[in-house]
């Protein structure tokens, strides 16, 4: 695992919460086609990213703290 | 595990092949393409009767229009039933739910209907009541009088059914127009992509004060492909969720208003459709939108083609392919130039790839098939055989993928959900509206109008 957003546990990129969140944005775009690659929101600094991306408050996912 | 699986999604690799919609567009458009032609080959009426609609009867009462409807329920029926299947599977298969998407896509096919019947009546046209406009109209009334379920959504999807009928143009799109139109369509898009994008820049940054972030988002938002390009840019630099919020509301309502705009200002002007299309493409902001305009102005004036190929050079060619290169500059201006030590991470140059819309391979892919095996046919042939026995069905169910689209905008355009954008990223982003609109009709009109003016012959 990278310290990348994509990796990190404020990042969530899921294609219907992208399209839930913002509202109007299913009308003319979409959040399941390749213009997106993957992009998600850091729930911690409210934040729209790549997934590519790092910062200081990275956080892995914390594996052993899911059900 | 599961549960971090659902959570992320991190293709970028093999996978995408099935979970994105642009591949599903290509294998759709390129797979209905193939039956084509075989049935053309075979001298089989099969997918020219699944291409039936009642949007080109010119009924004059109710009873030719039921009894058409009677004649053929059965074809309808089988009609119906394919797209579900097709639609509903390759939806699955990108994560949408199946019993959300029936439900909703019922209903859209039965809307489409009703909006195919409208555009169908003889006078249609004396009210501009063509089947795209019709399909909107009704979509809109119905998302803000007496809104479906939001979970409807799921089969209302824009992008797709656009994606769809933009691989099925590109089989009915010569491929010498592309080459020949192209690095036209490419200058002109370029020069007005850039000077709509640094006006509502500097407009919002300068003039406005507003922060560098929104100012870029909004200003791709309104130059390259709207809300995408927002999504894009919005992602590449590291923006603020209220500044796609912002981008979203802005392209929306605009993007709304000009499908209403350009067709009625090109109406009042007698434009020639292909300078039409081209003028719709420089200055709609996102594919869909603009396909229902280009159409719609296109019927109306009696040459859908042109007004499609002008619009398709200018905006698919012309605009969108370039959203990588858009995504990937301002990646490298946000983090060497913004952030600095913040970045921690140099953008990477795949992200020219992993932004790119795939579904315009497909576009090039059809086009290149189809134009290699038609070039055998003499002009005299094309007419007589190819055009309505391999083009018509093609562009008949690239119809219905086009309504599917136009009624979706509608459907899931709820103006209260908007979010508020504020006034000054509004005027910034008006500004920038008026610049595009100006320039993209002097420049379809006068300095290029010589070549848009071809089209469609």
């Amino acid at each position: 695992m990278e310290d990348k957003c994509v990796d990190c546990k404020y990042f969530d990129n899921r294609s219907a919460l992208i399209e839930s969140t913002f509202p109007g944005l299913n009308s003319l775009s979409s959040a399941y086609g390749s213009v997106w690659a993957e992009s998600g929101i850091c729930s911690l600094n409210e934040l729209f990213l790549s997934p590519w991306r790092r910062c200081k408050d990275f956080k892995h996912i914390d594996l052993d703290a899911l059900p | 595990m599961a549960e971090i699986e659902a959570k992320k999604a991190k293709p970028m690799g093999w996978t995408e092949l099935y979970l994105k919609e642009d591949w599903w567009a290509i294998y759709l458009g390129l797979g209905i393409t193939f039956l084509a032609v075989i049935a053309f080959m075979n001298g089989s009426p099969m997918l020219k009767s699944l291409a039936i609609n009642p949007g080109g009867l010119k009924w004059t009462s109710l009873d030719q229009l039921f009894a058409h409807f009677a004649n053929n329920y059965h074809l309808y029926a089988v009609q119906f039933i394919a797209w579900l299947v097709i639609l509903g599977i390759s939806t699955r298969i990108m994560g949408i739910k199946t019993s959300e998407f029936i439900g909703a896509f019922v209903i859209l096919y039965l809307l489409s209907m009703v909006s195919f019947s409208i555009g169908g009546w003889a006078s249609a046209g004396n009210y501009m009541l063509e089947p795209p406009f019709v399909a909107l109209l009704i979509g809109l009334a119905i998302a803000n009088v007496v809104p479906f379920p939001k979970w409807m959504d799921s089969g209302f999807r824009v992008e797709y059914y656009i994606k769809t009928g933009i691989v099925l143009l590109g089989a009915t799109f010569p491929l010498r127009l592309v080459l020949s139109a192209g690095p036209v369509a490419l200058f002109e898009a370029t020069v007005i992509s850039l000077t709509t994008c640094l006006t509502i820049y500097f407009a919002a940054t300068k003039l406005f004060g507003l922060d560098k972030r929104l100012a870029a988002v909004i200003g791709t938002g309104g130059a390259v492909c709207g809300v995408s390009g927002s999504m894009a840019i919005a992602s590449a630099v590291g923006a603020k969720k209220e500044d796609l919020y912002t981008s979203v509301t802005l392209v929306v309502g605009w993007a709304l208003v000009m499908i209403l705009f350009i067709p009625f200002v090109s109406n009042i002007l007698h434009l020639h459709p292909g300078i039409a299309g081209a003028w719709v493409g420089t200055s709609e902001f996102a594919d869909a939108a603009g396909f229902a305009a280009a159409s719609s102005y296109g019927r109306l004036a009696g040459n859908e083609d042109a007004a499609i190929q002008g619009f398709t050079l200018m905006k698919v060619i012309g605009r969108d392919i370039w959203i990588g290169i858009w995504s990937f500059v301002f990646a490298l201006i946000a983090c060497f130039k913004w952030e600095k030590e913040a970045c921690g991470v140099r953008p990477p140059a795949m992200e020219i790839w992993w932004r790119f819309p795939k579904f315009v391979l497909g576009f090039f892919v059809a086009s290149l098939i189809m134009t290699s095996l038609v070039a055998g046919y003499s002009p005299a042939d094309f007419k007589a055989l190819v055009k309505p026995g391999l083009f018509g069905p093609i562009a008949g169910i690239r119809t219905w993928a086009f309504i599917f689209c136009f009624l979706s905008i509608g459907l899931t355009t709820r103006f209260k959900e908007l979010k508020s954008a504020g006034w000054k990223p509004f005027f910034a982003f008006t500004i920038g509206v008026a610049v595009n609109v100006t320039l993209g009709f002097i420049l379809s009109a006068y300095v290029f109008g010589d070549y848009w003016s071809k089209l469609g012959q």
